[in-house]
Formats: structure tokens, C-alpha cells, sequence
């Protein structure tokens, strides 16, 4: 029987990433399709925004990288024990989202040296910004929000894991708390094993 | 005895004003603090992430807008029928929160600098059609974004038109769901009466 849900994205982490790592932590199944970036302008009328991902479920289609995310956490009993956990999750994912567009344009589509330079400097300060925030309010037992892992710790390790091996190694160590919560996700066995399996990506971002 | 909720964010509609219309449709009696520009710095190193809004409930501080609007959404029923609408309301104001720091930019606190401000305008404009276009596709026909009830993400697609309909008035005609969507949120009572005596403000 075909799974319940399909998620179609572009051949990298980034956005996608979350969702997948979701998957894989609560042990479910799913379709993982890849577009490459040369197939995506054939696909993207196809798709209700003319963005990817897009989540197929139940006969419905769900955009939005994040809102996709949320669901699935809800869907997987991962977005909160309790109304106001949930509101904490989402406040940290808030926070942490613009980091993925922002190294993205770093890492992967810079126009030129120049234009690298400048946008590193902007992309340093708003990850000292956004990772500072979240130390100070983040939990100190290893997840950010109460005591079991939500989606708000895998939308961490996905920017984090990204931080460290794509654009600049060792910045993790200024968030002790969020580094603790980075090793909790990764001695997750169902994640270990998913990061040992999960495709190199068209880029490694 | 106190109101539960204490919600706390400058003088303007903006980022706050749907949150504020929940509790005005499910007559949810809240604190409606607003901090001047001047008493802002006083203010700051109280809020968990030194912004505004920051919603206080249950002796806890929540921040950032959309979770704070959409944890008030699931406490009035406001937030979906299910999991999927849930889904569906949020990716509506993923797509139409965006415009609303750019139109501040293009409306309120635009560069003095003529031909600047005439290169953001366009930028905002273009970027505005995409996104108003994209949300009339997907919009529901009888006069709500997702399923057939009021959610936050109307509220949200409100706030928004209207700071769009005083920039450039007319605009929105031009998306005749979306329009419907609209005059949904104004014809609802509460919200209406709410929307009579709320503070006036530019944005």
C-alpha cells in the first residue's frame, strides 16, 4: 500500500529537511521525491503556490515549508505536550526559519566574491542574533522547549548540522544549551540511522 | 478579577491586531497593553526575546506574533476544524504575514530619498500581486480562506488588506475571494464592534 503522505521537494535539506527528519524520528513512512533544479520549471504550475515543498495527504496538498512541518509534528504527537509548549515550539522555529534563506544565499547562490563577503558579514549577525535569543530562552536538559524532543529541536539541528559543515565550523560552540540539544537529536537512533541513509543532496545544504 | 490574558505590543494594529479580533469574536475579556516608542527601551529586557507582541497567560510569556496569534486561535476554536485546516490556515499567513513589514516600509517608513522610495514601492508591489495571487487561487468561495468557517488567518488576510487598502484603496477589488473574505470579517458582530472602538492608529 502506498504511504499516507508525499512530500516533494528540491534535492537538498534546506526547507525539506525538518519534515523528513520527522518522519524518521517517529517512524513513519512516506514518499521522499527529489526535484532537481533543472525539472522544477516543468513541475512548478503543478503545485498549488508555485513553491516547493508541498506535502500530499489524504487527497489534499499543503505548502509551506513550515506550516508543512507543524502538521506533521501534530500528526506524529512532536509539536507539544501541552497549548503552551506548542506556542514555545513555534516561537523558536520563528526565530530560526530566516537563517535557512539567508545561508542559502551564502552557501549555495552567491552572485560573486563580493557579494559572498557582504552577505557572510549580514548572515554572521543574524545568526549571532537568532542563536543568542534562542540560548537564552532554551531549555538546559537538551530540548528547547520542556523535556521531550519536538520539531523545534530538528528545525535547530537541521540549521545548525548546515552552520557547522557548510559555511563556518566550530560557531556552535558560543551556544552550549543548543549544542546540547543538537547531541540529543543526533543520539536519537531513528535519526542516526536516517542521516546515515538520507541522499548527499544535489548540494549539501 | 484580572483579565487571563495580557497582551502587550506598541500602539498600531500591525502584528497584534489579529490576536486582538480573536478575543473581541469570542468575547474574551484581555488586557490590551500598548508601549509608546519612548517607553519601549524600559520595557525590552522584560520580554523573552526583546520584542513585541509578548502575550502573558498562565503566569508565562509568550513572543513572536504568529505563535502568540495562533495559540489564541486554538484557545477561541479559531485555528481549524482539523489537523489539515490547521495546515491550511497556517500556510495563508506564511504567505500574507511577509507583506505587512514591507508595506510598513513602502507606507509608513519609507526613505526619503525619491527615487528610492519609488524602487521599493515597485519591489513591494510586485512582490504583494504575487502573493495576493497565489492566496486568491487557493482561497475558498464562500467568503473564508479554509473550510467554511472564520479563522485567524482571515483576521490575518484583514489586518493586512486594510493597511493595503489605505496605501493604495482599491487594490483588493482586483481579488473578488479574497474580497469576500473581507466583508466576512467585517460582518461578523463582535468583530465589527470591536473594529468601532479600537484605538485609532496609522498602521
Amino acid at each position: 500500500m502506498a504511504p499516507r503522505y508525499k512530500l516533494t521537494y528540491f534535492d537538498v535539506r534546506a526547507r525539506g529537511e525538518p519534515t523528513r527528519l520527522l518522519f524518521a524520528a517517529a517512524g513513519v513512512e512516506y514518499e521522499d521525491v527529489r526535484i532537481t533544479f533543472d525539472q522544477w520549471p516543468a513541475h512548478k504550475d503543478s503545485t498549488p503556490m508555485g513553491v516547493l515543498p508541498i506535502l500530499e495527504v489524504d487527497g489534499i496538498t499543503l505548502s509551506q515549508s513550515m506550516s508543512i512541518a507543524r502538521f506533521i509534528a501534530r500528526e506524529t504527537g512532536m509539536d507539544g505536550k501541552t497549548r503552551l509548549e506548542r506556542a514555545q515550539a513555534d516561537a523558536f522555529v520563528d526565530e530560526l526559519e530566516e537563517l535557512i534563506p539567508k545561508m542559502a544565499g551564502v552557501v549555495v547562490f552567491p552572485k560573486d566574491k563580493k557579494d559572498k563577503e557582504e552577505k557572510s558579514k549580514e548572515l554572521d549577525k543574524l545568526i549571532a542574533e537568532r542563536l543568542g535569543k534562542c540560548e537564552k530562552l532554551s531549555g538546559s536538559d537538551g530540548h528547547l522547549v520542556g523535556n521531550s524532543l519536538l520539531w523545534c529541536d530538528l528545525v535547530l539541528f537541521n540549521i545548525a548540522h548546515n552552520i557547522e559543515e557548510a559555511y563556518k565550523a566550530g560557531t556552535m560552540q558560543d551556544y552550549p544549551k543548543l549544542t546540547k540539544v543538537c547531541d540529543t537529536v543526533k543520539a536519537n537512533p531513528r535519526i542516526a540511522k536516517w542521516m546515515t541513509e538520507r541522499p548527499a543532496g544535489q548540494f549539501d545544504f | 478579577m484580572a483579565p487571563k490574558y495580557k497582551l502587550s505590543y506598541f500602539d498600531m494594529r500591525a502584528r497584534a491586531e489579529p490576536t486582538r479580533m480573536m478575543f473581541a469574536a469570542a468575547g474574551i475579556d484581555f488586557e490590551d497593553e500598548r508601549v509608546s516608542f519612548d517607553g519601549w527601551p524600559a520595557v525590552k529586557p522584560t520580554t523573552p526575546m526583546g520584542q513585541l507582541p509578548v502575550l502573558e497567560v498562565d503566569g508565562f510569556k509568550l513572543c513572536q506574533s504568529m505563535p502568540i496569534a495562533r495559540f489564541v486561535a486554538k484557545e477561541t476554536g479559531m485555528a481549524g476544524k482539523t489537523n489539515i485546516e490547521q495546515a491550511q490556515a497556517d500556510a495563508f499567513v506564511d504567505e500574507i504575514v511577509p507583506l505587512l513589514p514591507t508595506l510598513y516600509d513602502v507606507a509608513i517608513d519609507f526613505p526619503t530619498d525619491e527615487a528610492k522610495r519609488a524602487e521599493q514601492a515597485a519591489e513591494f508591489e510586485k512582490d504583494m500581486v504575487r502573493r495576493l495571487e497565489r492566496c486568491e487561487k487557493l482561497c475558498g468561495s464562500n467568503g473564508f480562506l479554509v473550510g467554511n468557517s472564520l479563522l485567524w488567518c482571515d483576521l490575518v488576510l484583514h489586518t493586512v488588506g486594510d493597511n493595503i487598502e489605505n496605501y493604495k484603496p482599491g487594490t483588493l477589488k482586483s481579488y473578488p475571494k479574497l474580497s469576500r473574505v473581507m466583508a466576512s470579517v467585517n460582518a461578523n458582530p463582535k468583530i465589527a464592534a470591536w473594529i468601532a472602538k479600537r484605538p485609532d492608529t496609522t498602521f
